[in-house]
């Protein structure tokens, strides 16, 4: 017997504890009591993935606890690192939560409509929804609903408890059943803020169509799948799996494979991320886009490689394909994007796309028979994975902070938070060092490996490879430097230079509950980044229980990076020491010529009539993208609008000049737009089938059974 | 019961279970039509009375006797009292005086006949596979139920007064207690029991619904209902 039992034991007992917790506590302590639950729930979770992720492998049937099937849980080292970066998360994310949902201290402060003015004037406890921007104002006011309300609290346990759990399901219909206990789990989160925002109501329904649309595509790839293979555990599939035909495991992959990428939010089955994801509470996305999105590519990794054992070439190409499509889609509309969260959500699609292109590596190189090379790749996506968790966390987590001081997630109307929010605005730098794909940050190593993975692979005969890689090389390399573009624009237009609204000037600090779970998840970022080395056992166990490979993909007992099979390698701890030590030479050396003459006055004394610069003159968000606009302007399609008012008198004279510019998901209009339109249209006319004659409902019926009979009579 | 005698009267049962069917559809006065159905329950009540006797299981006696006295009695009881309301109340200054007879089907007699030919046709050719099973007296009989099912239902949809549908409900119905009779040689007496309920007090409401309908509009054309349209 080994940690794992009583480790997932705990798991289930604590979301329960913690759904009642939510459901029954009062008012005063149910944050409180809720976080404390999905904290250890997450903490266990950390311990069951770490124990599995040290080899032991866990296996139990529990008939009694659900009729027909029963629970079958089966836990290997591929499950351990999925339950490890999720508890992981969920242990960070929810001591945040409770700060996120005390009331007290900025936006949450249970104030009435009229006393504004009472809550500015006291010393930093302000409302920041200014009466000019309701459509960005959180409002989360009482008890009653919002992030506080008893549902949000109590749901909030059962969705990181499921999510924890889904990697360790062992049968198709315990996998199905987590899965979706997921899924509704967090569509009810989503929703939590409805009454506040509109928008959220739109994103709750795209968001359920798009994830049940899945779970029946989940749901027939599966079903088919067992069918074929006689009995619905994961072991019994396995077994079956080879003998099947290859049209059926083809079948069954992309049906599965596109529940999982729609999961993942890869394009073009994005659409309901950039909506849900900005649109839950904070502390929801934070667990959303750096916990669940994973969990796709766990399903990928499960499905594609262990259940069904590898497949053709073509298979992976697909999933590189849509891989690469994603990665340089998404940080392209993150690019473009002004609303912060929604930033953040494209640049989850972005990383997600580039783990899922080094899955299809790995799953190509292993078609071509290359098992080194193959484990090195999917190593690297793993890698990835628990890199983008640990940074898109800390993000989503600060860029809660910044909502719920400020009432804004616009960049173009904030500025100027480094000053008032010191401590967000560093975890805010350090999550956008690691989102930026640049060392010393913790997304460089796992970038940096799937790049040698893929250099290495043009060794692969084959044109598909031949073809294929360098474009992905190409695709990488041209997501990270968007990626830089992103992230400085976030950091900076966000944080730095002067507040450009009030709600911005009126930020304060986050209580300490949020700084702390923010900081747990920036110590990981920081682990991440100075000792990647240290997964490398773990890593490797994964990658051979997918079944990839056998081989160690990274050399056993290093701080480096070495990898087994080529001569490259990284020390990302010596690249570290080596630019905080060149940064702190620069540093110096600009200072030493500013020291000798120190006592120069700057002074203003002609500044051309302008004034002393204003906020209005700083780069905005907008404007830091133009550039970037300008460039990929064929494929991102912007729509401007100029609109000049003159004053009454004189055609001459402006008065007004407004500017609007609109960068729609062109995927959406193409493959979205037209699918719904015919949809509705299909709609339209079927609801002539309904005449109102009650003759015409039962002929139907009759009809439709004489027609069934006949089918089976002639098909007997 | 010797074995013969025993075929011989469930086929007999099953026949005339299966000509009252029919007959429902050809015969255009309401009256004579719960007369026939009221044939029909006793005809269902044999059968299951046939079954009981012959396998010496004194439950599904009892389940008889409850079918007969409700399919047979109380039923087209209902159906008559509500037919003599209607024509007293169509009273004679009525535009449509005629309540008593279904005249104008939706599809007339002649091509009702035809259809239930070959619905019968139908029955019997998906049965086939089912009466291979098990080739008992009582299977070979299995496709009787299912072709009354299949006429009960297009009863339905070709008649236009309300008391008609509630006709053509009845033998849909009938047809299905018979199928099950005949397939898995009796039911339970509470499964029947709850069954039987469930269509008496079916009956009940579409009885209570018929006279409101006939308060309201002076008439029980279906056709009429058309306002719950969706455009």
């Amino acid at each position: 017997m080994n940690a794992v039992g009583p480790a997932l034991a705990a798991v289930g007992g604590l979301a329960v504890a913690g759904a009642l917790a939510g459901g029954l506590a009062p008012a005063r302590v149910r944050p409180l009591a809720a976080g404390l639950c999905t904290a250890g729930l997450g903490a266990a979770g950390v311990v069951a993935g770490a124990a599995a992720l040290g080899g032991a492998r866990y296996g139990v049937w529990l008939p009694g606890l659900l009729p027909l099937a029963g629970v079958r849980l089966a836990v290997d080292p591929l499950s351990g690192l999925f339950m490890a970066v999720t508890g992981a998360v969920t242990v960070a994310v929810a001591v945040y939560g409770v700060g996120y949902a005390s009331p007290g201290g900025g936006m949450h402060g249970g104030r009435g409509p009229g006393d504004e003015d009472a809550a500015g004037s006291a010393g930093g406890r302000h409302a920041g929804s200014d009466a000019h921007e309701p459509r960005d104002a959180l409002a989360a006011g009482g008890g009653d609903h919002g992030v506080r309300s008893r549902g949000a609290q109590a749901v909030g346990p059962v969705f990181a408890g499921a999510m924890v759990l889904v990697p360790a399901a062992g049968s198709v219909s315990t996998f199905l059943l987590l899965w979706e206990l997921m899924a509704l789990a967090s569509l009810l989160l989503v929703l939590a803020e409805h009454r506040e925002r509109p928008t959220v109501r739109s994103a709750g329904l795209w968001y359920a169509v798009m994830t049940h649309l899945g779970l029946v595509l989940l749901l027939v790839g599966l079903a088919l799948f067992a069918a074929r293979a006689g009995g619905e555990s994961f072991a019994a599939l396995r077994a079956g799996a080879g003998g099947m035909p290859a049209g059926v495991r083809g079948t069954v992959f992309v049906m599965t494979a596109l529940a999982f990428t729609s999961k993942a939010g890869l394009a073009p089955l994005h659409a309901w991320l950039p909506r849900a994801h900005p649109e839950a509470p904070s502390h929801v996305s934070a667990l959303m886009s750096a916990a669940m999105v994973n969990l796709g590519v766990y399903g990928l990794l499960r499905v594609g490689f262990d259940l069904l054992g590898g497949g053709p070439a073509w298979w992976w190409l697909l999933l590189m394909g849509a891989g690469a499509l994603s990665a340089v889609y998404g940080i392209l509309q993150a690019a473009m994007a002004s609303d912060l969260k929604r930033l953040l959500a494209y640049s989850t699609s972005e990383n997600l796309g580039l783990v899922v292109l080094g899955t299809g590596a790995a799953g190509l190189f292993r078609a071509a028979g290359d098992r080194p090379l193959a484990a090195l790749a999917l190593a690297a996506a793993l890698l990835h994975v628990v890199n983008h968790a640990a940074f898109k966390a800390l993000l989503f987590c600060a860029a809660g902070s910044v909502l719920r001081a400020t009432g804004l997630r616009d960049l173009d109307r904030l500025g100027g938070l480094r000053a008032r929010m010191p401590v967000t605005a560093g975890l805010f730098a350090l999550g956008a060092l690691g989102a930026v794909a640049l060392p010393p940050g913790n997304g460089f190593v796992s970038e940096w490996l799937l790049l040698q993975a893929l250099v290495h692979g043009l060794a692969v005969p084959g044109a598909a490879a031949a073809v294929v890689l360098p474009v992905a090389v190409a695709v990488i390399a041209l997501s990270a430097g968007l990626a830089a573009a992103v992230f400085v624009k976030a950091l900076g237009v966000g944080f730095f230079a002067r507040p450009r609204s009030a709600g911005a000037g009126r930020a304060v600090e986050s209580p300490p509950a949020m700084l702390a779970g923010m900081a747990l998840l920036a110590a990981c970022c920081a682990a991440l980044a100075l000792v990647p080395g240290a997964l490398g056992p773990a890593l490797t166990r994964a990658v051979r229980a997918a079944g990839v490979g056998t081989e160690k993909p990274l050399a056993d007992g290093e701080l480096g990076v070495h990898l087994a099979h080529t001569s490259a390698a990284l020390h990302p701890l010596w690249v570290a020491l080596a630019l905080v030590a060149g940064t702190a030479a620069v540093a110096g050396l600009a200072r030493l010529p500013a020291r000798r003459r120190a006592r120069r006055r700057d002074a203003r004394l002609w500044d051309c009539g302008g004034g002393a610069p204003t906020a209005r003159m700083a780069y905005t968000a907008t404007s830091f993208a133009e550039p970037l606009q300008r460039v990929f302007d064929d494929v991102l399609a912007p729509e401007q609008d100029v609109d000049v008012t003159p004053v009454r008198e004189s055609a001459y004279l402006v008065e007004r000049v407004r500017f609007q510019r609109l960068v729609p998901d062109r995927i959406e209009h193409r493959l979205y737009r037209p699918l719904l339109a015919a949809v509705s249209g299909l709609a339209d006319r079927a609801r002539g089938l309904g005449g109102g004659s009650v003759h015409l409902y039962l002929g139907y019926g009759l009809f439709g059974l004489v027609a069934v009979l006949a089918a089976l009579v002639v098909g007997w | 019961m010797s074995h013969g005698v025993y075929a011989q009267l469930l086929d007999l049962a099953c026949g005339v279970f299966l000509l009252c069917a029919v007959v429902v559809l050809w015969r255009r006065e309401l009256a004579v039509v719960v007369r026939v159905l009221a044939v029909q329950g006793a005809a269902l009540a044999a059968i299951a009375a046939v079954l009981g006797g012959h396998e010496r299981r004194w439950g599904l006696l009892v389940v008889a006797a409850g079918v007969g006295v409700l399919r047979a009695g109380v039923l087209p009881y209902l159906l008559r009292r509500a037919l003599d309301v209607g024509a007293v109340g169509g009273g004679p200054y009525r535009e449509d005086v005629s309540e008593g007879r279904e005249t104008r089907p939706v599809v007339n007699v002649a091509a009702s006949l035809v259809v239930a030919a070959l619905l019968v046709l139908l029955a019997y050719a998906v049965a086939r596979p089912l009466v291979a099973l098990d080739p008992t007296p009582a299977t070979r009989a299995l496709p009787v139920g299912l072709s009354v099912v299949l006429i009960g239902f297009f009863a339905l949809v070709a008649r236009r007064r309300a008391l008609a549908q509630v006709v053509g409900f009845l033998v849909l119905d009938n047809g299905i207690t018979a199928t099950a009779f005949l397939a898995a040689s009796g039911v339970p007496p509470i499964v029947e029991l709850g069954v039987s309920f469930d269509v008496l007090l079916a009956v009940l409401v579409l009885y209570v619904l018929t006279a409101r309908m006939r308060a309201a509009f002076g008439g029980t054309d279906l056709d009429d209902l058309r306002e719950l349209s969706d455009r």
